[in-house]
């Protein structure tokens, strides 16, 4: 009591600052909990690409006398692709080196090179060196074994596959995907032009190393009227009752639209728009949709989205965000031109999403690991990546590119005997070169069990020159038996 | 030993080190939740003492066997001299002071294990300088103990502690030594000091000593012309991480003691405005943030230092590559600002979080002996102390895991720096000095209430208040 009195004045001050002192470790606390928490997510989600950066000295392998032998990748029908050889030189020293199967070029881009710090074999050291074994295996092969032996990949690329997508694409630049709808397995990945993994300072042209099935970023054209659709169907009522006259040149709200080689399409509703890939008409749903609803369906598409995949890094697909766009830009938008950009990979996902009633599967591209006594983990389980639209409007999709197969566009992507759905698109670029020629699509349409993206570079119409080449892969596909 | 056994050792070894950290993050964490305040609760140390010397012979031992052949003792001695002076601490100080906090002390011995254990793998010469400075910090440590936890009133040295802060940095500013693009260090003699650590426990004290009384804004006038001076040389020695951390210290400290929140808006405000004069004026800073935006996009420049902490952080894992076998030699600056990356490469994004646990648990517990405390003063140095080491720990490791953007400084007890080493134990010395204090009051009233318990006599000591 008597400390009560004598210190009254001094008392409430003290209150004050210890008051003031609470909210303080308040705010450092929390200072510290962000610290924590961000440490955690950080590492969650990026330690792997760190891991596997080229500018990682841990992981770097000296081939004349390796501490640890790097595995062997393989393909899904355990191909061997590229293993760790010997040589023996002339002085009689033995040399390790990565020997690439003749096959392998035709996946360069996949396989990569560690030197050039690409393709699965920078991406996924952590498995060739073997630094994914527990701690007996680990310190087992330290003390039994004369070098450590990393561990095979066994990738999801089927050779075969990816040799024909090769042969496809010959000597024309662009890139085509294949993947498994159902669960994201990536089976042929190609970029053109490439190089050649064994030697790669051989027939290197100036965007050989890019893989521009990730990496690429192309206007998407008119497949871009799949996702015009979609936000249609989900925002404007009756949107696919909805006609409209193409004159070929048509003035929409004010703005010219022309169509491809200004063609008039007559009279068209949703269907028979998509069908015959009609501007007119999408662009007219682009500005009835305006910029907000339009920007919010293409990014449950997954446009403007950090793909953050475990397997594969991808660039990011771009939805113009600014506000201060005008109404023409918007209808171009609507069509896939303006500044909409997107890549391959993402193009061949937006398929599986279609055929997968609206779900996006994470692409993978490791089917499974070998261990040291060559006991095979696969890599089973199917992550989602995005739930993209409700099951009625990618059955309303895919009816529509259906019909695009068999009497529009994509004609000549049509095999006998199998349904496939597609969606064509021309890509101008403008410098008075030919467009970019787009086809995506699935089959059997059915129960869809491979999806695929071809772009072909300032080839022309995606109708003539991308649409046979899917049609050819998709049956070739389906006769390998996916 | 051989090569390979050293590794096998350090695979297994990882799971014993992360293993004895956690008991130590557990008996501390239990310490600072079932604190009552005010209270003499029996205080031991536990089994803290013991842990850490197990958990620093290990470590020395297995880097003793680091090089192929032949066994180091050395290394083994380093090890030795460092668990004397942690038992030192514990039973010695102990004894000597009752009062001392056993939870602050193994807190910063604990970090400072860490750092030592880092730096003997990183480079054992600096390790060998560093235990040095350590036992200088124990000293220091001794030193402020000693003043701090007597009631002596030192508000005479305010002034001159101000004009000397003030005329220290300005040698600095004429006679520094250019180290990593900052002019930090004066050359005295063999020793290469840092004014700016030292000047942090003048800014500490004067804060305290002023603050404690209520002025108007003209009376306060000289603090902020010396808070204001400092922060500005201290930018113009281009040492940013300073500079953040007297600042932010300054803030919070006056809040803390005036609730002005007119005032220190208004320094807020002039701090982002300067922040962001120094971003348009100079392009180190532009550097920095670019790097911490992304350090991909120009890694092989101003991206460099961070992308390859991350890359190194990413690489060890939950429980790290294991003590010497992987590379943060790469890392630049490893052992000084970037030494949570090499331990978090090493032993583990797990020791990694612990470190941040355990400046946590050193916040907490800090302003647990402020609240205790019935002096202004002291409250307010206490603040100052647990703030000073906050805020420098948060603005390093943020810098280093690419939340914040990088500046340079060190973290407190684990990183190389004579001067660093030496002003942390300091200021950990500051807060034990009035732990004491607050003992010897509890201890006192107490003794004041004892009669109480004994109801014939506690009707008279109720009358005679």
């Amino acid at each position: 009591m008597s400390r009560m009195n004598s210190n009254t004045k001094v008392k409430v001050s003290m209150n004050r600052i210890k008051r003031n002192m609470r909210s303080c470790i308040f705010v450092l606390l929390s200072l510290y909990l962000v610290l924590l928490v961000y440490f955690a997510y950080t590492l969650f989600m990026y330690s792997d690409r760190w891991f596997a950066d080229p500018g990682n000295t841990r992981v770097k392998v000296d081939m004349s006398n390796p501490r640890i032998i790097p595995g062997r990748i393989y393909d899904r029908n355990m191909l061997t692709l590229v293993e760790t050889g010997t040589k023996t030189e002339d002085n009689g020293q033995v040399v390790f080196y990565r020997k690439y199967h003749e096959l392998s070029r035709c996946a360069a881009h996949v396989i990569g090179n560690r030197q050039l710090g690409i393709g699965a074999e920078t991406r996924f050291i952590k498995y060739l060196l073997g630094y994914d074994n527990n701690l007996i295996e680990r310190v087992y092969q330290k003390a039994f074994l004369n070098r450590e032996q990393g561990n095979n990949i066994i990738l999801t690329i089927d050779i075969e596959l990816q040799r024909y997508a090769d042969e496809a694409l010959g000597d024309r630049s662009g890139s085509i995907v294949l993947i498994n709808p159902k669960n994201g397995e990536i089976l042929a990945m190609v970029s053109h032009p490439d190089f050649d993994p064994s030697d790669p300072g051989k027939d290197m042209k100036n965007e050989s190393l890019v893989n521009k099935a990730i990496y690429g970023k192309y206007p998407p054209g008119s497949i871009m009227k799949l996702i015009t659709a979609a936000a249609a169907i989900s925002h404007l009522e009756g949107a696919e009752e909805f006609t409209l006259e193409c004159k070929g040149r048509t003035d929409i709200d004010g703005i010219s639209v022309s169509c491809y080689s200004e063609r008039a399409h007559g009279l068209v509703d949703m269907n028979r728009a998509l069908e015959v890939s009609c501007n007119a008409y999408f662009a007219k749903l682009a500005v009835d949709l305006g910029w907000k609803n339009l920007r919010s369906t293409a990014e449950r598409f997954g446009f403007n989205r950090d793909f953050i995949f475990e397997e594969v890094i991808t660039t990011k697909s771009v939805f113009p965000t600014s506000g201060t766009k005008s109404t023409e830009e918007l209808a171009w938008a609507g069509v896939g031109q303006d500044e909409v950009l997107v890549s391959p990979l993402h193009m061949a996902l937006i398929a599986s999403s279609i055929a997968n009633d609206g779900k996006m599967p994470e692409p993978k591209l490791i089917h499974g690991i070998q261990r040291r006594n060559g006991s095979i983990v696969y890599k089973s389980g199917t992550k989602t990546a995005l739930n993209t639209v409700p099951t009625e409007i990618a059955q309303a999709l895919k009816g529509m590119m259906i019909n695009a197969v068999e009497e529009g566009t994509g004609k000549k992507a049509y095999k006998q005997g199998i349904e496939i759905a597609g969606k064509t698109g021309t890509a101008e670029v403008g410098n008075g070169s030919l467009p970019h020629a787009w086809f995506i699509g699935f089959a059997p349409a059915e129960d869809p069990s491979i999806a695929i993206a071809v772009i072909i570079e300032r080839a022309g119409s995606g109708g003539s020159e991308a649409a046979p080449v899917a049609g050819d892969l998709i049956s070739r596909a389906i006769r390998l038996g996916y | 030993m051989d090569k390979k056994q050293y590794e096998i050792l350090a695979l297994m070894l990882r799971y014993w080190f992360v293993l004895l950290l956690i008991c130590i993050l557990y008996i501390l964490l239990k310490k600072v939740i079932i604190y009552k305040q005010g209270g003499t609760v029996k205080r031991t140390t536990g089994n803290i003492p013991f842990i850490l010397v197990l958990y620093t012979l290990s470590a020395f031992g297995l880097l003793a066997g680091r090089e192929p052949g032949g066994y180091d003792l050395d290394v083994l001695l380093l090890g030795a001299i460092i668990s004397v002076v942690v038992l030192f601490q514990f039973y010695f100080l102990f004894y000597f002071f009752k009062g001392i906090d056993e939870v602050l002390l193994s807190i910063v011995d604990t970090l400072a294990v860490l750092g030592l254990v880092m730096l003997q793998r990183l480079s054992p010469e600096l390790a060998m300088n560093q235990v040095e400075w350590f036992i200088y910090g124990n000293v220091g440590m001794f030193i402020f103990i000693m003043i701090f936890s007597r009631n002596i009133d030192l508000g005479r040295l305010t002034y001159p502690l101000m004009i000397s802060g003030i005329a220290v940095l300005v040698v600095v500013l004429l006679f520094g030594k250019e180290s990593g693009g900052a002019k930090r260090y004066v050359v005295l003699g063999p020793f290469s000091v840092q004014p700016s650590e030292f000047v942090k426990l003048i800014f500490i004290f004067v804060l305290a000593y002023y603050l404690k009384i209520k002025r108007t804004f003209f009376q306060n006038l000289p603090l902020y012309i010396f808070a204001a001076l400092s922060v500005i040389l201290v930018v113009l020695h281009k040492d940013l991480g300073s500079a953040l951390q007297y600042f932010l210290l300054f803030i919070s400290i006056y809040y803390i003691a005036t609730s002005d929140w007119l005032l220190t808006g208004a320094a807020v405000a002039t701090g982002i405005v300067g922040a962001a004069i120094s971003y348009k004026l100079f392009s180190h800073v532009r550097v920095r943030v670019q790097a911490w935006k992304n350090p991909w996009a120009d890694i092989g420049g101003g991206g460099y230092q961070v992308a390859q902490s991350l890359i190194a952080i990413g690489s060890g894992g939950l429980i790290g590559f294991g003590l010497g076998l992987g590379e943060p030699n790469v890392i630049p600056a490893s052992r000084t600002d970037f030494i949570f990356a090499a331990i978090c490469e090493e032993f583990g994004i797990l020791t990694g979080a612990a470190v941040i646990i355990l400046f946590g648990l050193l916040l907490v517990r800090g302003m647990q002996k402020g609240l205790e405390s019935d002096k202004e003063t002291d409250t307010l140095l206490v603040c100052g102390c647990v703030i000073s080491l906050t805020i420098q720990a948060f603005i390093i490791i943020g810098g280093v895991i690419k939340l914040i953007p990088l500046t340079g400084i060190t973290l407190p007890f684990v990183s190389y720096g004579g001067s660093s080493m030496f002003v942390s134990m300091c200021i950990a010395g500051m807060m034990q000095g009035i732990s004491i204090k607050n003992y010897r009051l509890a201890k006192a009233f107490e003794a004041l209430d004892e009669p109480d318990e004994l109801e014939y006599e506690g009707e008279g000591f109720n009358e005679q208040d």
